[in-house]
């Protein structure tokens, strides 16, 4: 096996195991990890490519290093932005998502209110 | 070539100004957005009459270069993002219940529009890799200045839409290391199908299709358009999804082997189909007024899609004219439609479709607005959806074997209607109107309305537009 054929099928294989990352896990920090080392298989993928010839392929180093700069700057948003998100919620596993308030057995003693998300339907009280 | 430059330059370096001298101005972003109309305009009518026009980028030769094309499609699709702009614009100033009139919304606004323009004249593979993730960054820092509550469904579209764009990427590596260019129009030229290209063209497929939000990669586009304040939804509905679908269009009709694409077209136009069906069910079941228009986008694409899908099985010219005025139609349809949805639920403070009960009474310019942008989008006549669908079907129905897409076209249109007159039944209810909060704003309304107004005024023009669209588009 030639090192660019090797080189190709890691940067594959890492391509393959970030998707699988961002498709099965949850939590932002990982997919973002995810997302990143998915990247670097293409990076990897485009570098191995770059020397198939005798000579090295400028090009493709090119788009690396823009890859680069548009994979560094996605990143920091990305990182920024979860950060936003986990500092709202508690940690989705502690939490009880599915707490329902108990409905009043009793009928309000007044007349109830229209409140905003439940106009009253057409029945008579 | 200049005009098209200028209508790219104009929003880029406003947006800069505007980020440096850390101003909010609308006036600016209005104005830039007018200018970038008028240049776009002249580029078009430059275009029409004089035929392609390239542009070298630093003056390297075609080998080194990456080009710019000015066509009539992008001439058009510049123009039209122009007036988009310009509309919403004036929609986030001035109405009472916008929620970005002191926001960053003026500089990324003007960004979007931006790399937009960028996307539309670009003619190279890895160019518009880097259009795409400007527009991926720039619509997601836009969805999140609705506040925290729109963190997570800005997150989750910014993870899919970057890996989306890794997708592609490596679809752009795979084919640069089988024929050594990236510039489509050397490309067309060398293209041969077999294994290397196919993955690469399915793998770019496969991003594009997650980032224009087509059926069965829509997962994440209700959360992000609704959560979105409502200017930011009408430009991501209304231009933000069709950049991917102009690239997918350009790959598939341009670059792919004629074999290649033959066997793919069915496969797209079934999952228009489905889009049409899942998205427009979805839409008639949600509890929300944004989802519903949001799920409505994600049906609508599905037209685009199977106009595409056929296009490349049967290769009907018609076809393209068919795909760019759904994109016209769809586009200046929602503008209108998610206008007057985040207005009502601004001015009735919920945003449940059930709060709409008795809007014809209460608000009726917005809930006019809604039902004539709805009319276009079930492709009522005379309106630009009609005319989309019109060509759409003339083709089908020549044939007795394409009946069964038309059949399909039929369904779409079933779906569109029950979900539109689900709202519009409701706003008729007038026997216990829900009562507005606010007072209702009657130039935001009206501002919601023009956009209808246009895609009905559509229909006016009607033959020499497809006529010349005919033309342009071979």
């Amino acid at each position: 096996m030639s090192p660019v054929v090797f080189y190709l099928c890691v940067g594959a294989g890492l391509w393959v195991a970030g998707l699988h990352g961002l498709m099965v896990v949850r939590h932002p920090l990982r997919r973002i990890l995810a997302i990143n080392i998915m990247g670097s298989g293409v990076f990897m993928v485009m570098v191995a490519l770059a020397n198939r010839g005798t000579t090295v392929d400028p090009v493709l180093q090119a788009l690396v290093v823009t890859g680069l700069v548009v994979a560094v700057s996605a990143t920091a948003f990305a990182l920024r932005l979860a950060r936003a998100v986990l500092s709202l919620s508690p940690p989705p596993r502690s939490a009880k998502p599915h707490t329902i308030k108990p409905r009043p057995t009793q009928p309000h003693p007044t007349k109830p209110r229209p409140t905003r998300d439940s106009p009253i339907r057409n029945s008579p009280p | 070539m200049n005009l098209a430059l200028i209508s790219l330059a104009l929003p880029l370096v406003t947006a800069l100004l505007l980020m440096l001298f850390r101003s909010r101005g609308w006036v600016w972003v209005a104005l830039a957005s007018l200018l970038s109309l008028v240049s776009a305009a002249g580029a078009l009518y430059e275009v029409v009459g004089g035929g392609r026009q390239l542009l070298y980028l630093g003056g390297w030769d075609s080998a080194l270069a990456i080009r710019f094309q000015l066509t009539p499609v992008s001439g058009l699709l510049l123009a039209f993002t122009a007036l988009i702009h310009l509309l919403v614009a004036i929609y986030a100033a001035r109405s009472h219940h916008s929620q970005t009139r002191d926001s960053d919304y003026w500089p990324l606004s003007c960004l979007l529009h931006g790399s937009l323009a960028a996307l539309w004249l670009s003619v190279d593979l890895f160019n518009w890799y880097v259009t795409l993730e400007l527009l991926g960054l720039v619509a997601v820092a836009m969805i999140t200045l609705a506040g925290p509550k729109a963190y997570g469904a800005a997150l989750n579209y910014l993870t899919l839409s970057l890996g989306a764009s890794l997708f592609y990427l490596l679809g752009v590596a795979l084919m640069y290391g089988r024929y050594g260019v990236l510039d489509v129009l050397l490309l067309v030229e060398l293209v041969e199908a077999d294994n290397s290209t196919r993955t690469a063209m399915i793998l770019m497929s496969l991003g594009l299709m997650l980032k224009a939000a087509l059926w069965p990669l829509h997962q994440w586009l209700p959360a992000a358009h609704a959560s979105a304040p409502t200017a930011v939804s009408a430009l991501l509905s209304a231009l933000v999804v069709k950049g991917p679908l102009f690239i997918l269009w350009l790959l598939w009709s341009q670059v792919a082997p004629r074999e290649l694409a033959a066997q793919a077209g069915p496969i797209l136009a079934m999952a228009g189909i489905l889009a049409l069906v899942a998205g427009g069910w979805a839409a008639l079941r949600t509890p929300y007024i944004k989802t519903l228009v949001a799920y409505s986008t994600v049906a609508q694409l599905g037209y685009a899609l199977l106009a595409l899908g056929l296009l490349l099985h049967w290769q009907i010219a018609e076809l393209h004219v068919a795909l760019w005025l759904f994109v016209l139609a769809h586009g200046l349809a929602k503008v209108s439609m998610f206008l007057a949805a985040g207005e009502m639920q601004a001015t009735l403070g919920s945003r449940r479709v059930d709060s709409l009960k008795g809007a014809t009474q209460t608000m009726p310019v917005a809930m006019f607005a809604f039902a004539v942008a709805g009319g276009s989008l079930i492709g009522l006549p005379p309106s630009g959806g009609f005319l989309a669908k019109w060509v759409l079907l003339q083709p089908l129905f020549l044939e007795p074997r394409h009946w069964p897409w038309a059949f399909g076209v039929m369904l779409g249109t079933l779906v569109t209607a029950a979900y539109v007159f689900r709202v519009v039944a409701l706003a008729f209810d007038r026997a216990r109107p829900m009562r507005p909060d606010y007072h209702p704003d009657p130039f935001a309304q009206w501002l919601a309305m023009l956009p209808a107004l246009l895609v009905w005024s559509m229909a006016l023009i009607s033959e020499p537009l497809i006529l010349w669209l005919t033309g342009v588009t071979d």
